[in-house]
């Protein structure tokens, strides 16, 4: 039997295009701290710390573990890195965990980063490498043909993803962290934004965003003494596959639908979209929303973009998604899928202010990475498993 | 490497200019260069440390207490450089040598420009050659010299 892991500690920067006051460790720093805080602990508290970001290629910064150990506190401590591309935080988040609930420790630090301003994304992503096919795309020109699949498959309306990125914007309006703060926000302006990859416009896109996020896990016993009611880890799972294979499905890959299914297995969840409250996924381009909705189960195939039109993933909708504004309105890469997962945390926990989902019971974190190839997943509850 | 000459070789080359953002203590550790001064930063433990760390290594706690340090002080430990490289600070033959200034606790690793290496000994005194040209970084410290 595996010993329960509950989160009594969340923090995260305010997420901005640039964080120029402060150095990378001082951004990681900042979120730790703010963790911390939260938990009542100090740095000797802590038993272990985990770190993740995106690509090293990202800032040039080869083997952050090393660089940041004394930010964390880290030193005489295990301290490890975890890398799965774009699902970073989530799989850092689920090797946290795990350390918790294989019993090897008591209290872990778990803290994810990027700081986009230091670094580029889009060329780290582009560069030819030796004896590899070239995307030479970034992210956007990669995943545009795969919504344009979905949009055929499925026959979704063409305005199904701007109005998701209308939603994900008004709700991070409500999140004083959220780097994107559109007053302005609109069907219409969305519309009217470029079109970038089509059908991919500027305004269905993510921010490049510097930011952390950090957690504190700890066993049963000591989240008992935890000044705040923890957050506590029902499942977590993780799948991944080649980038590209003959055969492949690309718009709705194996790897999602299995992860799904061993998260809700593990969590005892036999109707996902009646039995969690809320979620948060990620969705870097609009239309992921609807896609994700399908590889998450919350809908049949082909139908996921129903939840977005008929209003079901809104605030006031049966099954919110992306209450914080989601990664449309944050995006520092390291750091984003970890976000979704203290933001799933923050509302059982009944701790997410404006943008809290009353009565939020069981809420779901994902974040997915490479090309639509890596997944992780966690659900977190209010109450103990 | 072998001779084996069809094996498959490609060149990669990188080519993006990072950025870096110092934050408060660094920021001023290079900014200090820039104006001839060197600074360290004193620990809890009342040690100073040089270059200076945003977070005691030791602890984790922040350190924000600067300390302008003098430019001189004594070899700690060094190794010759017969043949200098395009890249390496010094056109001439020079000594790696981590040297623990005046007011320190810990050495600092930069160049000497010693002439022999007979002249180097662990011990030697040594005073910092500042550039002409100073932008805010390590290299505004040219070199170290012997003190006669």
């Amino acid at each position: 039997m595996a010993e329960l892991c509950g989160i009594v500690g969340i923090g995260q920067t305010k997420h901005d295009s640039k964080r120029i006051d402060v150095s990378m460790a001082g951004l990681l720093r900042e979120a730790a701290e703010r963790a911390l805080e939260d938990a009542e602990l100090t740095w000797r508290d802590i038993d272990a710390v985990v770190i993740g970001k995106a690509p090293d290629l990202f800032e040039g910064v080869m083997m952050p573990e090393l660089f940041l150990a004394d930010a964390l506190g880290g030193a005489y401590k295990p301290m490890l890195r975890v890398h799965t591309a774009g699902s970073v935080g989530g799989s850092t988040g689920i090797v946290a965990a795990s350390l918790i609930q294989a019993g090897i420790h008591d209290r872990v630090l778990v803290a994810a980063f990027e700081k986009q301003s230091e670094s580029n994304a889009m060329w780290a992503l582009s560069i030819p490498m030796p004896f590899s096919v070239a995307v030479v795309a970034g992210a956007g020109g990669f995943f545009a043909p795969l919504v344009r699949g979905y949009m055929r498959r499925s026959g979704a309306p063409e305005d199904t993803g701007i109005r998701v990125a209308v939603k994900d914007r008004e709700n991070a309006l409500k999140n004083p962290y959220a780097h994107l703060h559109m007053e302005d926000i609109s069907f219409d302006l969305v519309a009217s934004s470029p079109m970038l990859w089509d059908p991919i416009r500027y305004l269905e896109t993510c921010p490049s965003s510097d930011g952390a996020c950090a957690m504190v896990l700890s066993s049963e016993s000591l989240a008992a003494k935890a000044p705040t009611r923890p957050a506590w880890v029902h499942s977590t799972a993780m799948r991944s596959e080649p980038t590209m294979f003959s055969g492949r499905d690309q718009v709705m890959p194996q790897g999602i639908l299995d992860n799904a299914e061993a998260l809700y297995k593990k969590a005892g969840i036999t109707n996902p979209r009646k039995e969690i409250d809320c979620a948060e996924m990620y969705v870097p381009f609009s239309w992921f929303e609807p896609m994700w909705c399908e590889g998450m189960l919350f809908a049949e195939p082909n139908e996921g973009w129903k939840m977005t039109y008929e209003g079901a993933t809104a605030m006031d909708g049966d099954l919110p998604i992306n209450m914080s504004g989601g990664v449309l309105s944050s995006n520092p890469i390291g750091a984003s899928g970890l976000l979704r997962f203290a933001e799933a945390a923050l509302q059982v926990r009944g701790q997410a202010g404006d943008h809290q989902v009353e009565g939020a019971k069981k809420a779901l974190g994902h974040a997915y990475g490479g090309g639509s190839q890596y997944f992780s997943t966690w659900i977190v509850g209010s109450e103990k498993p | 490497m072998s001779e084996v000459e069809d094996s498959l070789s490609a060149p990669h080359r990188l080519a993006y200019t990072y950025k870096r953002s110092l934050g408060p203590v660094l920021g001023q550790f290079f900014t200090g260069l820039r104006d001839g001064r060197i600074l360290g930063v004193r620990r809890a433990d009342g040690t100073v440390m040089v270059p200076p760390k945003e977070y005691d290594p030791d602890t984790g706690e922040a350190i924000d207490e600067m300390v302008e340090l003098a430019d001189t002080g004594e070899v700690v430990s060094w190794a010759w450089v017969h043949e200098p490289r395009p890249s390496q600070p010094l056109d001439q033959a020079f000594a790696y040598a981590l040297i623990r200034l005046d007011g320190a606790d810990t050495p600092l690793l930069h160049a000497v420009d010693a002439g022999d290496e007979s002249s180097m000994q662990t011990g030697m005194r040594v005073r910092a050659r500042w550039s002409d040209e100073p932008v805010g970084a390590i290299t505004d410290i040219a070199c170290f010299e012997p003190v006669a």
